[in-house]
């Protein structure tokens, strides 16, 4: 024994040889040449390396063999055994001497364990891939270990665990004597077959061994045959059928249970002798096939479809999986089904596996197959989301089994989603090859329109278990991180950005959370979105000056810094009376930088100064420089995103009306200052005192409609809207916001201030209107110039007059009165003229401004009728028109049937 | 170089495992079970083993039956 590890295999296997056999060395040469090729065939073992295993089974044979005793007995020396390190190999040696046990009260042992093997071999020759090579890893027997095979996440979607509640009763009597049937199957096959293909080198040793064995076999298989088919010619007994049905199961065609390919189901061989209730119930039974096929089909033809995506992958996968449980519990039966062909008659007929058990047994499985068959149609043509939502609306049931199940392969579906999502709201990445993901992205956009084009919502894609407002909120946050990168070029790491932790959900927490409709998704969401947005908002603001861009438009283009506009206005009025051909942008250009550096201008930053520029609109014949002015303001970058192509046009229109009712503001107070400082002059005059009365009436007429023109436009309009939107954007959650805010506020300008296609009537009435003050203007000039004309000429005829006489003459000769008297006379003809022009000028105005107060009257626009009210303060016009008493009475009447 | 308390855990093992071998009714003489620990040890194939043994005792017995006959 001190020589333990000295000598070679081949040494002691020969000893052992002679020592077994009795003889001496020469003797026993076959056996020898026989046990070295046997041992050396079978290096590697095929059980399990594990000691405890091993002793378990030991013990759980003594205590079969009713030798409680024995079994204490027996643990005790393994613990003593494991106490003493000396063996390397504990399980072999324990496994050796399993293996040569033998129960006292069973001799003939050795010879059925061969013919059990026999009866194993066709099986495992054409069994399916499916169907587990190892039954007895699986036996019913050993519940402990049946809970260590189910996978602890699955939920309990396990087939077999249903089963493993019947196993507490009827299996477990019915395999109480399965252990030593499955004990000896786990002897390899290889050593038999080896023993069995012995050459025939050794004539001497084969017969002897044959000889005992072969008829063994052939014996305990015409039995078990006979037992079971009973005569070939009688009708197919059960156990044949349910050996069928377990095919069947597998979506294999039985013996007499084949697929029918046009009535697309299992049918029994109508040529096969079979009692009613026997046909009926492997029918029923055979419709697990059917659904067996139907899933497999899909996923088979799903899973290697690229194409179909990861949501479609991961569908398929869970499918697998289920279909996996299935198989477990196919293998099962099909295990218990072997050790009833291997105890053959020793197990009484309650206990045998029958049509009707199977029924049982598989009657959970059924209706979970039944429901992944449901789903698979349901799913046909779908992906991404639209299959979670399908997947979804199944887990709507009441059988909360059943829910247990959609939900298991919801919360699978749902990961790659979920996955999509995280990448997205925290990084803004988008790595959806397969269009799944409910958010799309057109990389044909540019950047300067990625906040408004880029990024969409694929409606379809949307999974109903998430609500279009969180569907908007995920598109907007992932929208935000792309456009802080690339068009804010900012780089803060997104970590910074959402402080909340990015932990990556496992599937079932995917399924949980999107089941949760109103805590933790929710609240992920709502916190990516205040932190993304809020951060965007403020580096827009801090960085990009958003808010003070805005003030800018307020001031420059909407008029808001009237000392600037003023002295511009006074700086430009030279250039602008010329024809708009003749403008030079230059040289404009070069008046606003005056304009700038002599006003309250001056004090703005220079970052929006720079930005201000001149813009020269299309020039048309006749134009003057006053209908092609316009101011600019450059807009690029992130600001752009608010401040679009077309707000800005906007934007140039409003400027364009403010600049021309600004005009005739300035251009009244010309004529008002032309009426002051001439009145004086003119005074000696008394001729022209009709006249210039007229003028100084429809002068004042017109500064009070364009006093409470500029008030309307300034106070109800830009005011009003200008508070909203400054409230708004102050209050803003996200860019969007800002955006809508601003579009609202321009849109309510142009169509305050009646730019708007409605209101196209009422601001050519309002052009006309500006026209006859232009026009007025004009006749009001030459009046005054001819009639300062005159008064030039009398002061030089009365100075003439004056130095003749200081000279000793006449102050006048008659042929020069003369000539004076017809020069007055001349002139005098010409006041009628002029008064008949102003009169003309008067009623022209007079008419277009009533016309224009019906236009107001019969608006919509309640401020407009406020307007209407004011420019007829003294009810003038409605005195004149029926048809404004009518309409006021009208709208009067219209306002209060609203009410 | 085998200790003596290294003998004596040896000898202790071979004890245990006999004591079992005894109570599985393994058919094995010290001499033979102490053959197959050794075998054992060395990564022998228990499966292949125990076949073996099996084996070589059938043929033993019908060598003796033979034998018996004849004579």
């Amino acid at each position: 024994m001190s020589s333990l590890d000295q000598k070679s295999p081949n040494v002691l296997l020969q000893s052992l040889c002679c020592k077994i056999i009795g003889k001496t060395e020469a003797e026993v040469a076959h056996q020898f040449q026989y046990a070295v090729r046997v041992i050396g065939s079978n290096y590697a073992p095929t059980i399990e390396r594990d000691e405890f295993l091993v002793s378990e089974k030991i013990k759980k044979e003594l205590l079969k063999q009713r030798r409680e005793a024995d079994a204490a007995l027996f643990s005790e020396l393994h613990r003593k055994l494991q106490t003493q390190g000396v063996l390397k190999h504990r399980w072999s040696i324990l496994y050796l001497l399993l293996s040569l046990c033998e129960d006292p009260r069973k001799p003939s042992r050795g010879a059925s364990f061969g013919a059990l093997i026999a009866q194993a071999l066709p099986r495992d020759a054409h069994s399916t891939p499916f169907y587990c090579a190892r039954p007895q890893s699986l036996s019913l027997s050993h519940p402990e270990r049946f809970s260590l095979a189910q996978n602890p996440n699955s939920m309990g979607t396990s087939g077999v665990s249903s089963l493993g509640v019947y196993s507490l009763n009827g299996p477990q009597i019915l395999l109480a004597g399965h252990q030593t049937a499955a004990e000896s199957l786990r002897q390899p096959l290889g050593s038999h077959l080896a023993w069995n293909l012995l050459p025939t080198a050794s004539p001497s040793f084969a017969p002897t061994s044959r000889g005992p064995l072969l008829p063994v076999i052939t014996s305990a298989r015409s039995a078990l045959r006979q037992q079971r088919d009973g005569d070939s010619n009688a009708e197919i007994g059960e156990a044949t059928l349910v050996r069928d049905i377990l095919y069947v199961f597998q979506g294999i065609d039985g013996k007499f249970i084949k697929m029918c390919s046009q009535a697309n189901c299992y049918k029994i061989d109508e040529k096969v002798l079979l009692s009613r209730s026997l046909r009926d119930t492997s029918s029923r039974l055979a419709e697990l096939g059917w659904l067996h096929n139907k899933v497999r089909k899909y996923t088979d033809a799903r899973s290697l479809d690229r194409a179909f995506g990861l949501v479609g992958q991961s569908f398929c996968a869970s499918l697998h999986q289920e279909l996996k449980e299935y198989y477990r519990l196919l293998s099962v039966l099909h295990s218990q089904l072997q050790v009833e062909d291997d105890q053959g008659l020793n197990l009484g007929a309650e206990s045998n596996l029958t049509l009707r058990r199977l029924l049982v047994w598989t009657y959970d499985p059924k209706v979970r197959l039944k429901t992944l068959a449901a789903l698979v149609d349901f799913c046909q043509g779908r992906k991404g989301g639209e299959l979670a939502s399908a997947v979804h609306a199944y887990g709507k049931t009441g059988d909360p089994y059943m829910r247990a199940l959609v939900q298991h392969i919801l919360g699978l579906v749902s990961h790659p989603i979920l996955n999509f999502l995280y990448r997205w709201i925290y990084d803004g990445e988008l790595e959806d090859t397969y269009h799944e993901f409910f958010v799309a992205s057109d990389p044909t956009v540019k950047t300067d329109r990625l906040w408004h084009d880029k990024y969409t919502l694929r409606k379809s894609m949307i999974p109903s278990f998430i609500t279009m407002d969180q569907a908007n909120k995920v598109l907007l946050i992932g929208k935000s991180i792309n456009f802080l990168h690339q068009v804010c070029h900012d780089r803060t790491s997104p970590g910074k950005i959402v402080p909340a932790s990015k932990s990556m959900d496992s599937p079932r927490d995917a399924a949980e959370l999107f089941a949760d409709q109103e805590g933790a998704f929710q609240g992920k969401i709502d916190a990516a979105y205040f932190d993304t947005s809020k951060y965007l908002l403020d580096v827009l603001n801090r960085n990009y000056l958003l808010l003070e861009h805005l003030q800018a438009m307020r001031r420059y283009l909407l008029l808001g810094q009237g000392d600037f506009i003023r002295h511009l206005m006074d700086l430009l009025k030279p250039e602008l009376v010329r024809p708009a051909t003749t403008l030079y942008q230059h040289n404009l250009t070069g008046i606003l930088e005056t304009a700038i550096r002599a006003t309250n201008a001056q004090f703005d930053s220079p970052e929006i100064l720079k930005r201000l520029d001149v813009r020269l609109l299309e020039v048309s014949p006749g134009d003057t420089g006053w209908d092609v002015f316009s101011l600019d303001y450059h807009v690029d970058g992130p600001i752009a995103t608010v401040f679009t192509r077309e707000c800005m046009s906007h934007y140039l229109r409003v400027f364009n009306f403010l600049w021309r009712a600004k005009r005739m503001e300035y251009t009244l107070t010309d004529i008002w200052k032309g009426q002051m400082c001439n009145a004086k002059l003119l005074k000696n005059m008394p001729e022209l005192s009709g006249v210039l009365h007229q003028c100084h009436i429809l002068a004042s007429e017109m500064v009070h409609f364009i006093h409470q023109m500029q008030y309307y436009i300034t106070f109800e309009v830009l005011e009003c809207s200008w508070d909203e939107l400054w409230n708004k954007v102050q209050h803003a959650q996200d860019l969007d916001h800002i955006i809508a805010a601003h579009e609202v506020f321009l849109n309510t300008i142009i169509t305050r201030c009646l730019l708007d296609t409605n209101n196209r009537s009422l601001l050519n009435q309002l052009r006309a209107i500006f026209d006859q003050i232009i026009e007025f203007q004009n006749a009001q000039d030459t009046l005054y110039r001819s009639g300062l004309e005159e008064l030039q000429h009398r002061l030089q005829f009365e100075e003439k007059k004056r130095q003749r006489q200081e000279e000793g003459e006449w102050g006048v000769t008659t042929v020069q009165e003369a000539k004076e008297s017809r020069h007055v006379q001349e002139f005098q003809e010409t006041i009628p003229k002029m008064r008949s022009q102003l009169r003309i000028l008067t009623h022209f105005y007079q008419g277009m401004v009533q016309q224009f107060l019906v236009l107001l009257m019969t608006s919509s626009d309640e401020s407009l009728q406020f307007l209407s009210f004011r420019l007829d303060f003294n009810e003038h016009y409605k005195a004149r028109d029926p048809r404004l008493r009518a309409s006021l009475g009208a709208s009067r009447g219209r306002r209060s049937s609203n009410m | 170089m085998a200790s003596a308390a290294n003998m004596n855990a040896v000898r202790e093992t071979m004890d245990v495992l006999l004591e079992i071998s005894r109570l599985l009714n393994t058919g094995l003489d010290i001499e033979s079970l102490s053959l197959c620990v050794r075998l054992c040890e060395q990564g022998i194939n228990p499966e292949a083993l125990s076949s073996v043994i099996k084996e070589l005792r059938k043929a033993s017995d019908a060598m003796k039956v033979s034998e018996s006959s004849k004579g």
